[in-house]
């Protein structure tokens, strides 16, 4: 849900404001037509499709969330298969109302084919209603592409309902290079307490802010706490806390609670602006624009978000080349990432929270079949991730695929992960923005009693929504 | 007359009527059955239906009952809102009524009365998105950006200059927090040097946390290390942070800066000041001829005077005390400072709009009371009060009333306007329906119980002011 809403705040903004910025992506696209006539010709001799290269034709009808440069993404990623196996496929890009439009029209009885959702709770509520159909026996050997972690999230009492197509890492900070250089800092950190020197480090230089929080309406510091959660609980610990099964008056929430006072300083001395500024700023996608501005200087030296962020990085900017970033916004600046670190000696390290797409079957037919069958193959995947701004769970998908330094690391993150766990909030149904607003809540008043209070408020929220 | 006949006939043949009475009307019924159709597939059926869903789980599957009116009664989120409706009702409609009658009076007696008015009915043309935005901006934190928040960093600059190396108040800088090297706090906002030193020697001290751009424009050069001068005392200010040695906080490096224009003071032994000086471009500084004993230099706080802060309009501050309440107390009694900045901003938008219902009403009023008014010999003052605004009574109802209409279904001006961090202190029920039954799942239940609500207030308000329109009493 929340990309969602991210991509449209971000697009709207952008609009609104005339920040007139011809996207890195649509760059790439042209490129890209090149790349995908060469991918067809690899793809109609690969295993993909080689059961369903007999031209079945017909058509299929496919929902998803993605419009605009997405959309665009997406229709080349189909195209391969249409011409391999002659099925017109009609797709349809939701938008933010990806939800609402399929709910209505299951309802209404006359759903698409096939439909990716942006949640997992989608799949689960589906799979309950009979609504889509189990893909093992569909998927065969392609099934074997995914990892325990994501064939869980796609699986409903014990059956597997559907193939996650996209990936969204948001264990990562974005960081501008050159700010970094300037701090005097020449390796990004690796553990918590290195993450919190270099922000005094940089917060010495006077200069920029270490950090630009993005508030919004409180997801991003949903995903800031997430993060933290994760990386000092684990993941079995985060989805008892997604389950409400710990408590939210937790000590294991407290303490993060506690680590995430310290990553923002006393009164957000750490943040862009001080809490206010990163209140009043923080709105989804301005906070990336103070670290990777589209002219003038940068004025943070890093942001907290998931590979959704690349899509605000201005045009100028290209993917971390290390020596030659700089600060001018007109002479090569770029940008970076590294992994969001965990406290020196967590065992959690390499437990990382996300989100994505998962596609599922809600009409089996030939054609809908040699769809979804095709979307679980990693060619399918590879185009989307040569294009840019994607990347796939997929773990057969070559990291070679991935156009950039940044990318590449972001997806290796992302399949190496020891345990995958979805974004919290978006698991939270019934009560998500009442989190939000206490997770903004928390973050302007981290005092032990306020935090005692909040805590116990979302208790009696989440016992409310979730009825336990 | 058609009526009055077919009711004779409805006595005495219904059946004869019936069909007498299509014969007559289908033409007519022809016309309207289109306009009949279409409203009732996208009026009758949503509204039905919606009121079947605020009885509904959020699926629509199983009948709940009143169940997800007890929710909205019983979330803070929504209470939320309803509040905010409730201080939108109270401020709006009464200031805006108020500003398009006085706007409406006193066009009436200038020049070039028809341009005034085409540019205060100018905002209602414009889309309330876009004046939103134009407002967001108004009322910005950053004084470079806000204009509200320029005039008052104006006004602020007059009672407090800045210093040269103004704290940042907004992360809650204070001067301790610059102090490196030989530095260190006193009351007052001032830094000491740690370290006493007598005459013939020298003094240095390092502060972080000053920003090249300020370094830049108060000239700043590299530091040169203090030379000792026969019976007078030597130093150095610098700016103790190099990017080349981050953790280097005791000698100068050469790639960091002095300090200059830095107000200093001599301190002896008893706390007293016995001289004073200003760093020079390389944050030098010395004092001769100064008399045997032990001292300490002091960095004046006024150096560090800080620079105006915004205020946060678009925040979610109360502006009525209420900590220590509890999250359902404060949801219900706090007003937040947007709601304020949001209404003026609506104001704006809707002032014309008053002025020219309020205008029509005076153009339309008998002159000849006014000119007896003012034969009588009464002021501007009192013919206002106690003449045109009674004979123009009706026409303020109905401004004020579709006014109340309005501001109970404000909806865009706050997705708009308020910052995301504001978006749930400002909500609105109009907003609420919004974000709970579209954005972040669908909760269809609880959506469509806030939307049968809002339509049980506002259909009275409407039927009332339908009345009052036609010319009828209430």
């Amino acid at each position: 849900m929340k990309e969602i809403i991210t991509t449209k705040r971000g697009v709207m903004s952008r609009n609104l404001f005339g920040r007139a910025k011809a996207s890195r992506k649509a760059l790439i696209a042209a490129v890209a037509l090149t790349t995908v006539a060469s991918m067809s010709i690899i793809l109609s001799n690969g295993p993909a499709l080689a059961a369903s290269s007999k031209k079945i034709g017909g058509s299929v009808s496919i929902w998803a969330e993605w419009t605009s440069t997405e959309q665009q993404d997406f229709k080349a990623v189909l195209q391969p298969f249409e011409d391999s196996t002659g099925i017109t496929v009609h797709y349809t890009g939701k938008g933010s109302n990806m939800d609402t439009a399929l709910d209505a029209a299951v309802a209404g009885g006359s759903p698409p084919a096939v439909a990716l959702v942006p949640d997992p709770g989608t799949l689960d509520t589906l799979a309950a209603k009979h609504a889509i159909k189990p893909l093992a026996s569909i998927l065969g050997t392609e099934t074997k592409n995914y990892g325990t972690a994501w064939s869980n999230l796609a699986t409903y009492k014990k059956k597997l309902y559907g193939v996650w197509f996209k990936a969204a890492n948001k264990n990562t900070v974005y960081y501008n290079p050159a700010v970094f250089k300037a701090a005097g800092i020449s390796s990004t950190p690796t553990s918590w307490s290195q993450l919190l020197t270099d922000e005094t480090t940089i917060a010495n230089g006077g200069t920029y802010a270490p950090v630009s929080l993005c508030t919004d309406i409180g997801w991003p510091v949903a995903d800031l706490f997430q993060n933290l959660f994760v990386k000092l609980n684990g993941a079995t610990a985060y989805d008892n806390l997604a389950a409400h099964k710990t408590k939210w008056s937790s000590s294991a929430v407290t303490n993060t609670f506690a680590e995430m006072a310290q990553l923002t300083g006393v009164s957000g001395a750490n943040l862009l602006g001080g809490m206010k500024g990163a209140l009043a700023d923080g709105s989804w996608p301005n906070c990336t624009t103070s670290v990777f501005p589209a002219s003038g200087s940068p004025t943070a030296a890093m942001v907290f978000e998931a590979d959704f962020l690349t899509s605000n990085v201005p045009s100028n900017y290209t993917p971390g080349n290390g020596s030659s970033c700089t600060l001018s916004a007109t002479a090569s600046p770029c940008y970076d990432t590294f992994n969001f670190p965990a406290p020196t000696g967590s065992a959690f390290g390499a437990d990382i929270q996300g989100s994505g797409d998962v596609a599922m079957l809600l009409t089996s037919t030939r054609q809908s079949k040699a769809l979804i069958k095709y979307l679980a193959s990693p060619s399918a995947a590879a185009i989307w991730a040569n294009l840019g701004g994607f990347v796939s769970p997929n773990k057969k998908v070559s990291l070679n695929s991935y156009p950039d330094s940044v990318s590449k690391a972001d997806a290796k993150a992302l399949t190496s992960a020891k345990a995958f766990v979805f974004s919290l909030d978006d698991l939270q149904v019934g009560w998500e923005p009442a989190l939000w607003a206490d997770m903004l809540n928390v973050l302007q008043n981290p005092s032990t009693s306020n935090v005692t209070t909040v805590e116990a408020l979302m208790d009696t929220q989440a016992k409310a929504a979730l009825g336990h | 007359m058609t009526s009055l006949t077919a009711e004779g006939l409805k006595v005495t043949a219904p059946r004869a009527r019936q069909h007498g009475w299509w014969r007559r009307n289908w033409v007519s019924l022809a016309f309207i059955a289109p306009g009949i159709i279409w409203l009732l597939a996208i009026v009758v059926y949503p509204t039905i239906a919606t009121i079947r869903f605020s009885l509904y789980n959020e699926s629509a599957t199983k009948f709940v009952g009143l169940h997800n009116f007890a929710s909205v009664f019983s979330t803070d989120t929504i209470l939320t809102a309803f509040k905010n409706n409730v201080v939108w009702v109270l401020i709006f409609p009464f200031f805006v009524t108020f500003i398009g009658l006085m706007v409406a009076v006193l066009t009436e007696r200038i020049r070039w009365a028809t341009a005034f008015k085409a540019v205060i009915v100018m905002p209602i043309v414009f889309s309330t998105t876009a004046s939103a935005l134009v407002w967001r901006t108004i009322f910005d934190l950053d004084p470079h950006v806000g204009v509200v928040n320029a005039i008052e960093q104006t006004v602020s600059d007059w009672f407090s200059t800045p210093g040269a190396y103004p704290l940042n108040s907004a992360i809650g800088q204070t001067a301790v927090s610059l102090a490196s090297f030989n530095a260190t706090g006193a009351p007052g906002g001032l830094l000491v040097s740690k370290s006493a030193v007598q005459p013939g020697g020298t003094v240095m001290m390092g502060l972080t946390r000053i920003s090249s751009a300020t370094l830049q424009t108060l000239g700043a050069k590299t530091p040169v290390a203090p030379q000792t001068i026969a019976g007078g005392i030597a130093g150095l200010v610098w700016n103790d942070f190099s990017p080349s040695q981050t953790s280097n906080t005791t000698t100068i490096v050469s790639d960091e800066h002095g300090l200059p224009n830095l107000r200093l003071s001599l301190v002896n032994s008893t706390g007293s000041s016995v001289a004073s000086t200003v760093t020079n471009s390389s944050g030098d500084f010395s004092f001769s001829h100064v008399a045997p004993g032990s001292y300490h230099v002091e960095v004046l706080a006024s150096n560090f005077q800080t620079s105006f802060v915004g205020t946060f309009w678009l925040g979610s501050q109360s502006i009525t005390p209420t900590s220590g309440l509890n999250q359902t107390a404060q949801s219900l009694l706090s007003v937040p400072l947007i709601d304020l900045a949001m209404i003026i901003s609506y104001i704006w938008i809707w002032a014309g709009f008053a002025m020219v219902l309020i205008g029509a009403g005076l153009a339309a009023l008998n002159r000849e009371v006014l000119e007896a008014a003012e034969i009588d010999g009464a002021t501007e003052w009192q013919t206002l009060r106690r003449v045109t605004i009674p004979m123009l009574a009706p026409v303020l109802t109905v401004v004020f009333v579709t006014m109340v209409i309005n501001v109970l279904k404000v909806f865009d001006i706050i997705l708009n306007m308020a910052p995301g961090s504001s978006q749930g202190p400002a909500t609105t029920l109009a907003l609420s329906i919004y974000n709970d039954g579209f954005t972040g799942g669908i909760h269809s239940g609880v959506a469509s119980a806030i939307a049968v609500i809002l339509f049980l207030l506002v259909v009275p308000v409407m039927f009332w002011n339908l009345r009052k329109i036609k010319g009828g009493s209430p």
